[in-house]
């Protein structure tokens, strides 16, 4: 358990051992597809499908699933809503189109946020960083977003542990509280942070570490018949779009 | 503040995906430099992406009841100045989107452009003008954090409105549209941002001085010459 329910689902999912490119091929291809196709039924399509393989064959809970759309969810019901508000010189009032706009910009949307989730709940950061090596990222930059993805899920835990003890002690009883227990709760992860990367970097250098963080990626091969039907997937999707259209 | 994948139609996604790539690549040449000179900096480096990842898990009171979480991109700016933070933000970013579902993969450039671009640089702006114009540190580090938040929301919400421009009053309705809807929680996060941002260097003052002397923050303590006996 790393404290972050969709990236424990995607060390969870059955879809785990899968290839990175292959779910980056389906999931990029749904992504763009929830995008450029009418609403109706191109993106409402797709977000059918992310949903039924992420919570069928991929093995994601449903209510892991369904609780990390809440935030987006927000976003895409306030920005949807005030998307088609006119203001005129009578005062604010709703477009004459206004529920099939937002319904639209609400189905691309929601659609998208399914499809970007699907590889999100299937497939662990440390299998996509070295993709981007592969889209040629300066190693530099990889091994950046690698120690991020390593010491997060430490400075998660010392921010839970330190939040703990501040609340046992009253620390968040009244507004003023909240604000101090909150500044020292930053102040001490990040110091704790900088102590974590300083002895991080001593027992590298003993270890005779100068020129990076090289590990041997892990290689799980690609799967003809998942590309296969993905490629199915998509081009029926965007048929029957085109049809119904 | 980020906006939903699939929120921006594809041609602005593009656009301010463009518009964002410089300043990031910028950011990430700065860092490639600076692990070439110094190699332990990738640590360090590291280490500031993740404490901004954590700090937007940090809950600040609301006033409209429920709590706000910080960009956190106002410190990262003062501390290891804006290039390295538009390259850190958009790793931030893209870890917000596939690790918390916040943001998304489409309208990536367009958040990096609010939130690690803009933010950063508007926020560093107010803190190294506050400085200038004598400002304490205290004074600077309000400015520049909760400057930073107030930017990113404007500039998101810009952004919103060239998608979606009013049919009667155009791109300055639809701004006013967005700018109000969203400023209920922006405005007193911004606020309460600042104050954090406050209460976290007065903290770091004492606890990590050797640290912001050498990023710079604060300038060396003098030497005190102590009279030995004789």
């Amino acid at each position: 358990m790393t404290g972050l329910a969709v990236d424990d689902a995607a060390w969870a999912s059955a879809w785990r051992r899968r290839a990175p490119g292959d779910k980056l091929l389906l999931c990029g291809g749904l992504v763009v597809t929830a995008l450029v196709l009418p609403a109706w039924p191109g993106s409402a399509l797709v977000g059918v499908v992310a949903v039924a393989l992420a919570v069928g064959p991929a093995r994601v809970p449903a209510r892991t699933f369904l609780r990390a759309t809440r935030w987006p969810a927000a976003f895409i019901v306030v920005g949807a809503l005030t998307a088609v508000v006119e203001v005129g010189s009578g005062g604010p009032g709703w477009a004459p189109d206004a529920a099939a706009r937002s319904g639209s910009l609400a189905g691309h949307a929601l659609a998208g946020s399914a499809a970007v989730l699907l590889l999100a709940t299937t497939t662990p950061m440390s299998d996509l960083l070295p993709a981007l090596r592969r889209a040629r990222v300066p190693d530099a930059v990889v091994e950046v977003a690698s120690v991020v993805y390593r010491l997060l899920f430490v400075l998660l835990g010392s921010l839970h542990t330190i939040r703990e003890a501040q609340t046992a002690r009253m620390g968040y009883s009244s507004v003023r509280r909240s604000y101090r227990s909150s500044g020292a709760l930053a102040a001490a992860v990040l110091t704790r942070s900088w102590d974590r990367a300083r002895r991080m970097q001593e027992g590298l250098a003993g270890r005779g570490m100068e020129t990076g963080l090289r590990v041997l990626p892990e290689v799980l091969p690609s799967s003809r018949a998942f590309l296969t039907g993905s490629v199915v997937a998509l081009a029926a999707i965007v048929a029957t779009s085109a049809v119904v259209a | 503040m980020h906006i939903a994948e699939g929120f921006l139609p594809a041609g602005h996604a593009a656009g301010w995906t463009i518009a964002a790539a410089p300043f990031v690549v910028h950011g990430a040449r700065a860092v490639v430099k600076e692990v070439r000179e110094n190699p332990e900096s990738t640590l360090l480096l590291g280490a500031a992406g993740a404490f901004t990842f954590v700090l937007s898990a940090i809950k600040l009171p609301s006033v409209t009841g429920s709590s706000s979480h910080p960009t956190g991109t106002g410190p990262g700016a003062i501390l290891f100045r804006p290039p390295v933070m538009a390259l850190l933000g958009t790793v931030v970013l893209l870890f917000q989107a596939l690790l918390l579902a916040h943001g998304g993969l489409t309208t990536l450039g367009a958040n990096a452009f609010a939130f690690a671009v803009v933010g950063p640089w508007a926020g560093y702006g107010a803190y190294r003008l506050t400085r200038a114009a004598g400002g304490g540190l205290m004074p600077a580090v309000f400015a520049g954090v909760a400057l930073a938040d107030l930017a990113t929301y404007v500039t998101t919400s810009l952004q919103l409105a060239l998608a979606f421009p009013d049919a009667e009053s155009g791109l300055a309705g639809a701004l006013l549209k967005f700018l109000g809807v969203f400023a209920v929680t922006q405005i007193p996060l911004a606020v309460g941002e600042g104050l954090l941002g406050v209460l976290l260097f007065r903290v770091l003052t004492v606890n990590a001085r050797p640290e912001l002397e050498r990023l710079g923050v604060l300038e060396p303590a003098p030497l005190v010459t102590t009279g030995g006996a004789a």
